[in-house]
């Protein structure tokens, strides 16, 4: 999935523009906030927990090439194939390739974010399966033809009466009432028997187990589980990050993941997969598949300017509290993910060039990085691809033009105090009654405020004068 | 070069890898773990079935609950239960013996749970009182669907199968191999999907009801 | 939290004050009322001629090179004094959190960035946490509410002491800002470079502000100031506009931000 530089401005125009999508982000993030606050108070150990987290994660990322290969033991000893996949592409051909050997017609699908990393949905539907998604706001996502703008609430983009509307079209039996309850009964109804009566379904997984080779899901709906036991192939698609030592390691997690995500404390299904049905059990497929995906993970590893992103946890805590991604949603950042670690994330997979916007349309005001569960320094990294965009010459010639003349002012004082009185006197020159409503050069700024007046000499002309000294 | 030759390949020249030592990289998991308290919140009771019940009846589960003396009066609990939602006695039973030992009659059993199933009956293997949770491990008396299909899934647990923690219960099957699911639920299903509007009943149970016993 | 906390404050210190290019261009009294305060407080204050910008611009932008030169002349500048001062988050910020990292390059200036860090402080956590400094005798009757700016608050722990200073001024109440953490969208080059999202920001700002009914706004910083002060005058609304230092210094007599501005100087 590209971005593109000239359309996160359209995008974000578009997006600034409609007081819909406005409405839906605010009622999502307000409640996100807000439940997350209310969790924080019952929960006076966070702080504690949370520095456990991040050393946990950064443990599991010094020593990953361990863990994924004590994981990979662990889950063929259990009955399930492994496989390794370096690209999205190649991850998704394996998956789909699976569904064929498996000769499936019908498919179901967990949400999974990296299953849309790795253009899943997109390859399923060109391979000319049946593809379901039964997570609620996915199956929503799938019925608009549009994608997930946000990591958690893929569909927070939806209004109840677009979703109304959706559901009347598609739906079998559909509901009766314009109530939320009416239309969530309305889709339990409509996926029931895609659940029972799939050949493959596909899920990602919030853990991976090393000491069991067990896989992990963290889920509200039931749908994970009614999804992965009934057809005869289940294939989990993890990122090879997702690797934690041990249960009481994910456990630790746990605490920190869903009162980050949603205030709960924990999800209504905390459920582990470990290999396919056993003789004695009364279902469960029979064969388990597990699909470890690099796709860039092994790069940022090798960056230490991007390492820390792998602590990432898929929380959407950053982007609950980004005051830019709440005028904004996900959409107007144009990649798989959207907010302060989409910002960081994006440049991985599209390449810097295509993406660089993102890093920044960001007032680095470390919101993001108080609330992340496992303290990462997005506003570094943030800056971090500033830093590269620049060394690699993709910002604008202007903006190094500009910034030269900056510093070789700046550099000499007597210029830069002859360039500070002249910017004063210009201004005042524009002023009226204190204020500037126009001005050339101070365009962005005056279209939407404006701007107060210098008071007069600057600071440095009047000390130099004898103002302000000791007695 | 496979795949997975390459990941682990760029995974060690990232880290500058040479070697690893198991053990030391095991004893520094298990030091990551030290001093668990300090990063767990405090129970709701002091004891375990207090705190249990406090946090399953809480609004931060969606579940009710409530105590019976043995297990021969979860049959009378269920009929109660079914009576006060206007709903008949017809239910699917989990094939657990404890359970297909009681005194069903006046209901009608099924011992497959079907999609449509309006009430299910259940035992947990565990009971987390830090979460509200039940354990349930997949097996020869434990289909997964049964817990996932039902409208109203009411659940045994037995008093002496308490647990603080979540890591309570990882202490008590390390070692042992793990079944094909562990599923650990904690009230009814929902959704917030939806305008953040919390809905009960997505795919999952609409409604969960614990039964503890004091066995 | 970055701020060490001294057991006695330290006598007749040395100090430096960096007025910051948005004080020195925009609102020179921010500056003079940061002087005095020091003062009073018992430091032996001087202006190094020399200054001019910290170098935040070029760093946000990514240009790494051109911000080593700035802090390079920054250090050289201010090394010679006991404590270095600024009326400003997210500049003092910058100095302290940042140029390490700005000179990583450079393990002996990225050392001297550090030792000069560690004495460089915003100005009221500086008047609180080093010299325990509290206000005497300063009037100011109004109900004013109080704006955290982001560096301030994050990269320098300042949140209690303007507080506690703001305290002790006679008259003046109080109104939490709902939303006090969140940012302005002033973000430096942010608000040139995405002025419609920043507009979107702000105008919640505005909003948040005006729903206190205070009468002043008080800050700490001057890019996030001008940028609410801005846009509450855009917006027609009364509230006048003033960094804390002003009114912390009895300063604030003089027209707000958000007023005609005085032509004297």
């Amino acid at each position: 999935m590209q971005t593109s530089v000239i359309s996160f401005k359209a995008r974000a125009d578009a997006a600034l523009a409609d007081p819909t999508l406005k409405l839906a982000i605010d009622r999502t993030t307000g409640t996100a906030e807000r439940k997350r606050a209310a969790a924080l108070v019952d929960f006076p150990q966070f702080e504690a927990a949370r520095e456990r987290g991040k050393r946990i994660k950064d443990h599991v990322i010094e020593h990953l090439d361990h863990y994924l290969l004590e994981f990979e033991r662990n889950a063929i000893a259990s009955g399930a194939k492994v496989h390794w996949a370096t690209s999205a592409d190649e991850a998704s051909r394996i998956v789909v390739d699976l569904c064929r050997q498996a000769k499936a017609k019908r498919v179901t699908r967990v949400k999974s974010m990296l299953g849309e990393e790795i253009g899943l949905p997109h390859a399923l539907d060109a391979a000319g399966f049946e593809r379901f998604e039964t997570d609620l706001a996915e199956h929503i996502v799938q019925l608009a033809g549009d994608r997930p703008s946000h990591i958690v609430w893929p569909s927070m983009h939806r209004t109840r009466e677009q979703v109304s509307v959706m559901f009347k079209k598609a739906h079998r039996v559909p509901h009766k009432d314009e109530t939320i309850e009416a239309m969530v009964d309305s889709a339990r109804r409509e996926l029931r028997d895609k659940f029972l009566s799939a050949d493959v379904s596909i899920s990602g997984a919030n853990f991976l187990i090393a000491d069991t080779g067990a896989t992990c899901t963290v889920t509200n709906e039931g749908n994970a589980e009614l999804t992965t036991s009934p057809p005869r192939m289940h294939i989990v698609t993890a990122g090879i990050e997702k690797l934690v030592p041990s249960l009481p390691h994910a456990f630790a997690l746990l605490r920190l993941l869903v009162r980050s995500a949603t205030g709960a404390d924990v999800t209504q299904y905390t459920t582990f997969h470990c290999g396919p049905k056993k003789p004695v059990d009364l279902d469960g497929p029979e064969e388990f598949h597990i699909v470890l995906v690099d796709n860039g993970r092994t790069k940022m590893l090798a960056d230490a300017g991007l390492r820390d992103m792998l602590r990432c946890l898929r929380c959407g805590a950053c982007m609950n509290h980004c005051v830019v991604f709440k005028q904004l949603g996900g959409h107007a950042y144009g990649g798989v993910y959207p907010g302060p670690m989409g910002a960081v994330l994006t440049p991985v997979f599209d390449g810097l060039k295509e993406s660089r916007e993102l890093s920044h349309a960001c007032t680095l005001n470390g919101k993001c990085q108080e609330v992340c569960p496992v303290d990462i320094p997005l506003p570094t990294l943030m800056r971090g691809w500033r830093d590269r965009s620049w060394r690699e010459g993709l910002e604008p010639s202007s903006m190094r033009f500009g910034m030269g003349i900056f510093t070789f002012v700046a550099s000499r004082p007597w210029i830069y105090r002859l360039g500070a009185t002249v910017a004063v006197r210009m201004m005042r020159l524009f002023g009226r009654g204190g204020w500037i409503r126009g001005m050339p050069g101070l365009g962005p700024w005056t279209a939407h405020r404006d701007f107060p007046v210098p008071s007069g000499r600057t600071f440095m002309a009047r000390y130099a004068s004898g103002e302000g000294r000791q007695k | 070069m496979t795949a997975r030759d390459d990941i682990l390949g760029r995974v060690r020249a990232a880290l500058g890898r040479r070697s690893i030592d198991p053990a030391s990289v095991a004893s520094a998991a298990a030091t990551l773990l030290a001093d668990l308290p300090s990063t767990r919140p405090r129970l709701l009771a002091s004891s375990l079935a207090e705190a249990f019940i406090a946090r399953v009846t809480s609004p931060k589960v969606a579940a009710t609950a409530e105590r019976i003396e043995s297990t021969a009066a979860l049959p009378e609990a269920v009929a109660r239960y079914l009576r006060a939602r206007d709903l008949p006695k017809a239910i699917a039973l989990q094939p657990l013996a404890l359970l297909r030992s009681l005194d069903w009659s006046g209901f009608a059993v099924r011992d497959r749970v079907a999609s449509d199933e309006v009430a299910a009956i259940g035992m947990a293997r565990w009971g987390i009182a830090e979460t509200g949770s039940l354990v349930f491990h997949s097996g020869a008396d434990t289909a997964v669907l049964a817990n996932f299909l039902p409208l109203h899934h009411i659940v045994l647990l037995r008093k002496a199968d308490l647990l603080a923690y979540l890591e309570d219960y990882a202490t008590l099957v390390a070692g042992q191999p793990m079944p094909r699911n562990v599923n650990l639920i904690t009230g009814a299903s929902g959704t917030t999907d939806i305008e953040g509007s919390l809905v009960l009943g997505a795919h999952g149970p609409r409604y969960m009801h614990v039964v503890l016993v004091d066995a | 939290m970055s701020n060490t906390l001294v057991s006695s404050p330290p006598a007749s210190p040395r100090v430096a004050l960096f007025v910051t290019c948005l004080v020195d261009a925009m609102r020179p009294s921010v500056g003079f009322a940061a002087l005095k305060l020091l003062q009073d407080a018992g430091c032996r204050v001087e202006v190094p001629m020399q200054q001019t910008c910290c170098g935040q611009p070029a760093f946000n932008s990514g240009d790494t090179k051109d911000t080593a030169v700035l802090a390079r002349r920054f250090i050289e500048q201010f090394e010679p004094y006991d404590y270095v001062v600024a009326p400003s988050g997210s500049c003092a910020g910058m100095t302290r959190a940042h140029y390490p990292e700005a000179l990583a390059d450079d393990p002996r200036w990225a050392e001297r960035a550090r030792k000069l860090g560690a004495r460089t402080f915003e100005l009221m956590s500086f008047l609180v946490d080093v010299m325990h400094y509290k206000p005497a005798g300063v009037k100011f009757p109004a109900t004013a509410t109080y704006h955290d700016s982001c560096s301030g608050l994050r990269e320098l722990g300042v949140f209690d002491q303007p507080r506690a200073l703001l305290g002790q001024v006679g008259g003046l109440t109080m109104k939490p800002l709902e939303g006090n953490d969140v940012c302005c969208g002033f973000g430096g080059t942010f608000c040139v470079k995405y002025p419609a999202i920043s507009n979107a920001v702000v105008s919640e700002k505005a909003a948040a502000i005006e729903r206190t009914g205070a009468q002043v706004l008080l800050g700490g910083d001057m890019g996030c100031l001008m940028n609410m002060a801005g846009k509450l005058h855009r917006n027609g609304s009364p509230v006048l506009v003033y960094h804390a230092a002003e009114v912390l210094a009895g300063m604030a007599d003089a027209p707000s931000i958000s007023a005609r501005s005085s032509d004297k100087g």
